[in-house]
Parts: structure tokens; sequence; C-alpha cells
């Protein structure tokens, strides 16, 4: 293949994933449909991803007003929000459920483009943007939860922060000190401190949704300029417009979804399922105290790293995460039925690692 | 350690037993906790990890010489401190410097005779302190927030269902108005939405 045909596959792969012809109201929003069918309920998974962040955005906006970046005042300002600040208990329940409902919600969003097929052509990039988001996601859950500086939160931290350095024993020659040089750029001194809190409270505050609204633009973008996917096999027999119809229908389960949310936040602190000495002030000089773990979303990796060898996870997720940005290419030519399947196991694994891993880890690991 | 200085119980011999055995399980091999029996049996009973902190000032129990240990306590506190060990019988209001808001009202509740008796059964702790007493107010007692080994000093801690349930009947007319709000959001959506439809179809 010469440097010309190259270039040239190049500039057709971009201009048919960026129809410039399409960049206008009609093609984008007047002409656009959605169609009706068995799964339609998929379309709606990422508009409520979409709720929840705005909702991210607008209280933790609110939070930022009273939080102190600081070792020793963070857990302060933290509790002086939740007992003191008028409504500051209900913003601060609201940003924690929040950021659950959006990462499962942008997991379930997922699996369901997987399983609807929705990255085949020309949806790659909506994809790949799409998995970049995700990543992002959970990247902002890592840095936010070192923030409210209490014993789970520093202790889980370093033990995060460890493992990215132990990912370095396993690479060779030069690039075996990236992790290291990594883990320190987090840490930003020798341990878990000032830095470290500094650094991820810029990261969860700027440059994660700096990263995450540039990436969601492209993949808005994305979702506008190619349409809704067809989602079945066979083409729909109904569709309806997009503009208003379902838009309308999108703000309608936002409510209900905005509703439940607002429940969960006057009703259920989220605190209340850490045992209260995980939630006292971090204490540099005393023990760690047992019970440590990350949040929720992250225990389909941490339960595994419990109980399997470092390297065979590590090996698993590096080939989850390219399969994950490489699936438009692997799964081209895989039929929506054995997509459906593969993604009703990923979603089986999910709910037994979240919801039963402590089981399988007391079953394997307990009596030792 | 010094006998309390305030002491005046009739049966001093009795007095005197109860404090050395509680100086001796203060300063045994258990190390910094006071009574280990009730950390021990709050755990195995919630499955909830707990601390000394639950009734002490200090997470690490009343040993040492940090914030809220014995080793910190000025002269003034340290008769404080006695005087709220003497208190054996119930109803006596105390304020040990070592011990945090529900530390000292169990004391005040049923004594520090009991506190000691209970500590081969300590499940009877819960059951002498009722189920009215709530410091925090988070509609929870002091006694479930015990058996459950939750903060009883946090209106944001305890069991997720009983905190739910109370929060729930406690705000139901902010929730019965974000319902109604919702509700006739969902109305108006359903109805503009129901109008659009048939329009769009009269054009087809």
């Amino acid at each position: 293949m010469s440097p010309i045909s190259g270039l040239n596959d190049v500039v057709a792969f971009v201009s048919e994933r960026f129809p410039v012809d399409k960049l206008n109201f009609h093609s984008m929003i007047e002409k656009k449909e959605v169609p009706i069918h068995k799964m339609t309920w998929g379309y709606y998974t990422g508009g409520l991803a979409l709720l929840f962040l705005f909702v991210q955005v607008v209280t933790g906006l609110f939070l930022l007003f009273y939080y102190q970046p600081t070792v020793s005042d963070a857990n302060l300002s933290v509790e002086y929000i939740t007992k003191y600040v008028s409504c500051g208990a209900l913003i601060r329940n609201m940003h924690a459920w929040s950021s659950s409902l959006m990462i499962f919600f942008t997991v379930v969003h997922l699996l369901t483009t997987f399983a609807m097929k929705a990255f085949d052509r020309p949806r790659e990039i909506t994809w790949v943007a799409g998995v970049c988001l995700l990543l992002i996601t959970y990247g902002f859950g890592f840095t936010g939860y070192l923030l409210p500086w209490n014993q789970i939160a520093v202790n889980a931290t370093k033990v995060g922060l460890q493992s990215v350095e132990l990912i370095g024993t396993y690479l060779p020659g030069a690039i075996a000190d990236l992790p290291r040089i990594l883990k320190e750029t987090f840490q930003g001194e020798a341990s878990v401190g000032q830095a470290t809190l500094g650094r991820f409270y810029a990261m969860h505050v700027v440059l994660l949704p700096l990263a995450l609204f540039a990436v969601l633009g492209i993949h808005l973008l994305q979702v506008q300029l190619h349409g809704m996917s067809q989602g079945i096999d066979r083409a729909a027999q109904k569709s309806e417009k997009f503009f208003p119809l379902f838009i309308l229908r999108d703000l309608s389960v936002w409510g209900v979804a905005f509703l439940i949310l607002f429940v969960l936040a006057l009703c259920l602190p989220f605190d209340s399922f850490v045992s209260f000495p995980l939630l006292e002030p971090y204490n540099a000089l005393g023990a760690t105290p047992p019970g440590i773990k990350p949040e929720w979303y992250f225990y389909f990796i941490y339960y595994p790293l419990e109980l399997l060898p470092f390297w065979l996870i590590l090996l698993l997720s590096n080939l989850l995460v390219a399969g994950l940005f490489l699936t438009p290419w692997i799964f081209r030519d895989t039929s929506r039925t054995t997509l459906g399947f593969l993604a009703l196991l990923g979603t089986l694994y999910l709910i037994i690692m979240t919801i039963f891993g402590h089981n399988i880890y007391e079953i394997f690991k307990g009596g030792g | 350690m010094s006998l309390p200085l305030s002491l005046q119980s009739k049966n001093v011999f009795l007095a005197t037993a109860l404090i050395a055995t509680a100086s001796m399980a203060l300063f045994s091999g258990s190390g910094a906790m006071a009574f280990p029996e009730y950390q021990q049996f709050v755990e195995k009973h919630s499955g909830r990890t707990a601390n000394c902190s639950m009734c002490h000032t200090n997470d690490s129990g009343p040993t040492g010489n940090d914030a809220g240990q014995i080793g910190s306590l000025t002269e003034a506190k340290l008769k404080q401190l006695n005087e709220a060990r003497a208190a054996f019988e119930p109803g006596q209001d105390v304020d040990n410097p070592i011990l945090n808001k529900f530390g000292n009202a169990i004391v005040k509740k049923i004594g520090m005779k009991n506190v000691l008796q209970y500590r081969s059964d300590p499940e009877k702790l819960a059951t002498a302190l009722g189920g009215k007493d709530d410091l925090d107010g988070d509609g929870i007692a002091d006694s479930r927030e015990f058996l459950d080994g939750t903060d009883p000093l946090n209106a944001s801690h305890g069991d997720p269902w009983l905190l739910f349930v109370h929060n729930f009947s406690r705000y139901r007319v902010h929730i019965a108005l974000a319902v109604l709000s919702i509700g006739l959001l969902l109305y108006g959506f359903n109805k503009v939405i129901a109008a659009l439809s048939s329009s769009m179809e009269k054009k087809k």
C-alpha cells in the first residue's frame, strides 16, 4: 500500500465518520428517527448516564464552595457540609448516589450498545469515545474517593496506587519503570499525603471534567450525525421523531430517575453502608483498620485481584480494555444474537462479583 | 491510679473491688481497649467493624497520651475522670473526659456497676439501655445502634433500611411534593407527546 493510498483511506474513514454535509439542524435533529422495537429501552441508558453527569456537575459545584482540599481540613469540611450547611447532607448524598448511578448507567449503556451492535460501521468513533468516557468515569470514581480524607478513602487509595506500581514488575526493560513514575506522579510525595490530595482534587475537578466534556462532545456529535443505530437484526417496523417525541420521552425518564435519586439522597445516607471506624478522619500514625475496600463499582476487579495472581488479572484487564477499544473491528461480523449472549455473560459476571464477591472471597480465602 | 476522691458509697469494699476490676480491665493485656468484650460482641453481632470510638473520645481507647486518652488529661480532667468512675449507680450525671456522649450516656443510664457486670453478656447492655434514647436523632435507638455496630452519634450513620424508613417518614411532605411535581411534569409531557403524535399521524 502506497503512502498516498494509505492517506486516502484515512481521509475516507474520517469523512464517513464526520460527514460535514450532515452538520446541520435538519439532518441532526429534524430528520433523526428513533426505531421502536423490543430493545428501544436501550436508547434511554445513555441519556440517564448524561442526567447523572449533570447532577454530578451541579452538586459538585455546590460542594466546591465549602470543601477544603487540605489534609488538615478536608475531613472537617466534609463534616461541616454534612452537618451545618443548609441542604449540605442532601447535596453530598446526591453527589455520592449520582456518581454510583452514573457509573451504573454508563456500564449498562455499554452493555446494551454492545448487544445491539451499535458500534457497527460508521459508528466506530462513537463506541471508542464511549469506552474513553467509561474509563474517565472510573477515573472520577477513583479520584473522588480520596477527597473526604477518611480512613477508607486514604487506605483504599494507597492500595490502588500500590497496585499501579506493582504493574512494573511484569513489564520488560525500560518501560518497567513507567508504572512507578506514574504512581509517583499521582502520589506527589513518599506516601499518600497533601500532594496526593491536591493532585487528586485537581484531576477530579479540572482535568477529568475537561477530558470528559471533550470526549462527550465527540460522542454526542457522532450520535447526532449518524442517528440511532438499528439495534435489532430486522429493520424496525415503527419509528418516531427524535425531536420532539423521543426528547420528551427521555425527559420523562429523567424526571422519574431524578425523583428516585432525590428520595435516595434524602432518606438513605451513602455513608451508612460503611462501618463507622472507616469514616473517621485518616490517622497517619494509626494502624490500618480492617475492612478497607474500594467503591462497589470496582468489586468486579477487586475480588479477583484478592483471589487470583496479580499477573493474571493484569493480563485479563489489559485484554479487556484492548478488546473494548477494538470491539468495532473484532466483532464486525458477529451476529447480534452472539453479541447479546456475550453481553449477558458480562452482565452476569458483574452482578455476581458486585453482589456476591465478598461471599466468594470468604469461601476461598475466609478460612485461611 | 488513685481512688476517687468523692467516694462516699456505703459499701466501700464493693466500690474498691469494682474500681480494681475496672482498672485491671483498662490496663490489662487488652491493650488500648477499655472493655474489649463490648467491641468483640458488636463486631460479631453486627458483622461490621467497630472500634473504641463508639463510646470513647479516642478511637484507640483510653490508654495513651493522645487527645482524649488518660495520659493527656490535666489534673482537673483526671479529677473528673475519677468522679465519673465512681458513678456506680444509674442516674448520676457524668462527664468522663475519656468517654464520648454515648459512653457518658451509658454510664448515666445503667451505672458503672452494670457496665462492668455486662461485660460477660454485652447484649444485656442493649436491653438495659432501652429503646427510647436516640442521641443523634436519626430515628434509631442508641441500643439498636449498639447492636447494629453503627455510630450512635452520627445521624447519617445507622442501619440503612431503618434510616431509610425513618427519613422517608420524616421527609414525607418533601417527598409528596416532589412526587406531585414530577407527576404533573410527566402528565404534561404525555399530553404533549400524544398531541404531537396525533398531529404527525394526521400529516402522514
